[in-house]
């Protein structure tokens, strides 16, 4: 996937909880500028879990993002060891 | 009556499958539509009462708040926004810690259970279930969903007594306010229709089936002697109960005083109340409001459209009241609206008795001897209404009865 590619896929999860795509930017933290809750997040990362298909529940580095920057980068590293070879991150 | 402080009815609020208002709800009964249809999304050929809810008026509940709800939850919080808006509460009194919330269903939502179920055990497994099922399937999830939506601080209760559910949480409310425990109690019932709900009653053989080349408007007939069964509907009503010298304290229109409410319970059965139990119901809450049936202006029938159900309260009721007092019921225009039905249907007799004018049962072409030897309602009728009986049955052998009108 492009960066591109996998910016519109994470883009779309967070539209799915009804923000405005124009509030999507990289900088913008979940919680105190989107306005999500833990609950929140849980079906985030089941929305992604699809979109990725990946496991996502247990992974101790997608519990440390904080803003919508980090989660494309955690996707961008992401698709780069997939494509490497490495496989998807349990 | 009954003992403690008076209790009285300042608003209503309902979601229907023939309006979302009293008046268009009473309009379009009073114009014998019906909102039976075959379900063709179902696949089943199976016929219901659907509500058509618009997605804007879904989207006017905050998704902060949505997110918890199932369409049951969905159904029940419009419905008590609408009832608290009509009763003119302010924000403050609805969040005062005198007010409580009372919201009845048969059950959680039925189509995230089945959503979730499917997910559990064909789909991904837990991982892929989103924590919000819990509160879309739990058993309270229209007291706690529509207290959430108005910021309710008091009381909350949820009864699940099946089709007895909206009733029950009316007397539940009035004896919340007749104690003294609190002042105002939005309360009332709400069901979703799924094919899994009416896939039940078939399987109890108490779901209708349609002749052949029959209309599907036809298939609802209360009390006719051609009936085989319901045919389930959905919606939500929910009334503001008010203890009567709160309601004029702050000038609140009145709708109508609750007299009295009665439950009890059917010895012989959990799947079918005979007459007898009714019976009993019937007495028990014409003694707690020391009022004579023949004070008694008209009878909103539990009458879904079951062979025995229809049978055994039309037996309990000709024994009481014999033909002389009004019957009706209005299963055959909205199907049977399950735990919203107590309610919704008080909803509809409040405008009935604005109108001065009863509704027919629809669809009773010809009364079944089983059930007759009571004033059937068989056309729209003008008729001053001041003393109301409203009857709920549920599977459960759960009796109820409440007795309404105009105040003395």
């Amino acid at each position: 996937m492009t960066r591109e590619e996998i910016v519109e896929a994470v883009n779309a999860a967070f539209e799915e909880m009804e923000i405005p795509r124009e509030e999507l930017t990289p900088e913008k933290e979940f919680f105190k500028d989107l306005g999500l809750d833990s609950l929140d997040m849980v079906d985030l990362m089941i929305s992604l879990q699809r979109k990725f298909g990946v496991q996502l529940r247990q992974n101790e580095e997608i519990k440390k993002v904080r803003t919508l920057n980090d989660i494309y980068e955690f996707f961008v590293k992401l698709d780069a060891e997939r494509n490497a070879g490495a496989g998807p991150e349990k | 009556m009954n003992g403690g402080r008076r209790v009285v009815i300042t608003g209503c609020g309902v979601i229907s499958s023939l309006g979302n208002t009293p008046e268009e709800l009473y309009s379009r009964l009073a114009a014998g539509e019906s909102a039976v249809r075959i379900m063709t999304s179902w696949g089943t050929g199976q016929a219901a009462a659907p509500v058509d809810l618009p997605e804007d008026v879904i989207r006017s509940i905050p998704r902060a708040k949505r997110r918890f709800m199932g369409r049951v939850a969905v159904l029940s919080a419009l419905a008590g926004r609408r009832a608290a808006d009509s009763a003119g509460l302010s924000e403050e009194e609805i969040r005062s810690e005198r007010t409580g919330c009372v919201v009845g269903s048969t059950m959680g939502s039925t189509s995230e259970m089945d959503s979730s179920f499917r997910t559990l055990l064909t789909g991904g497994g837990i991982p892929e279930i989103s924590p919000m099922a819990f509160f879309k399937c739990a058993s309270h999830t229209t007291a706690f969903n529509a207290a959430s939506l108005l910021d309710i601080c008091g009381a909350v209760y949820s009864p699940s007594a099946a089709c007895a559910s909206g009733l029950q949480a009316a007397g539940i409310g009035m004896a919340l306010i007749s104690s003294g425990m609190q002042d105002v109690v939005l309360c009332g019932g709400a069901d979703e229709v799924t094919p899994l709900v009416s896939g039940c009653f078939e399987l109890m053989e108490a779901h209708a089936s349609s002749g052949e080349g029959q209309s599907p408007d036809r298939i609802a007939r209360p009390f006719d002697r051609k009936r085989n069964g319901l045919v389930c509907g959905e919606g939500a009503g929910i009334l503001v109960l008010e203890e009567y010298e709160h309601a004029r304290a702050r000038g609140a229109k009145i709708l109508a005083e609750i007299y009295s409410y009665a439950t009890c319970r059917c010895p012989g059965s959990v799947s079918q109340s005979d007459s007898s139990s009714v019976l009993r119901c019937v007495r028990d809450v014409y003694r707690k409001a020391d009022l004579t049936p023949a004070e008694t202006d008209y009878i909103s029938a539990h009458a879904t459209s079951t062979i025995q159900g229809d049978r055994a309260e039309a037996v309990a009721l000709r024994s009481v009241f014999g033909d002389s007092v009004p019957v009706s019921s209005l299963k055959g225009h909205l199907g049977h609206t399950l735990a919203a039905s107590g309610t919704l249907e008080i909803i509809a007799v409040l405008e009935m008795m604005k109108h001065g004018t009863l509704i027919p049962t629809r669809n009773l072409e010809e009364v079944d001897p089983e059930c007759g030897g009571l004033d059937h309602v068989r056309t729209l009728r003008a008729c001053p209404i001041r003393r109301v009986l409203k009857n709920c049955f549920a599977f459960g052998g759960i009796n109820s009865a409440m007795l309404f009108g105009k105040m003395d």
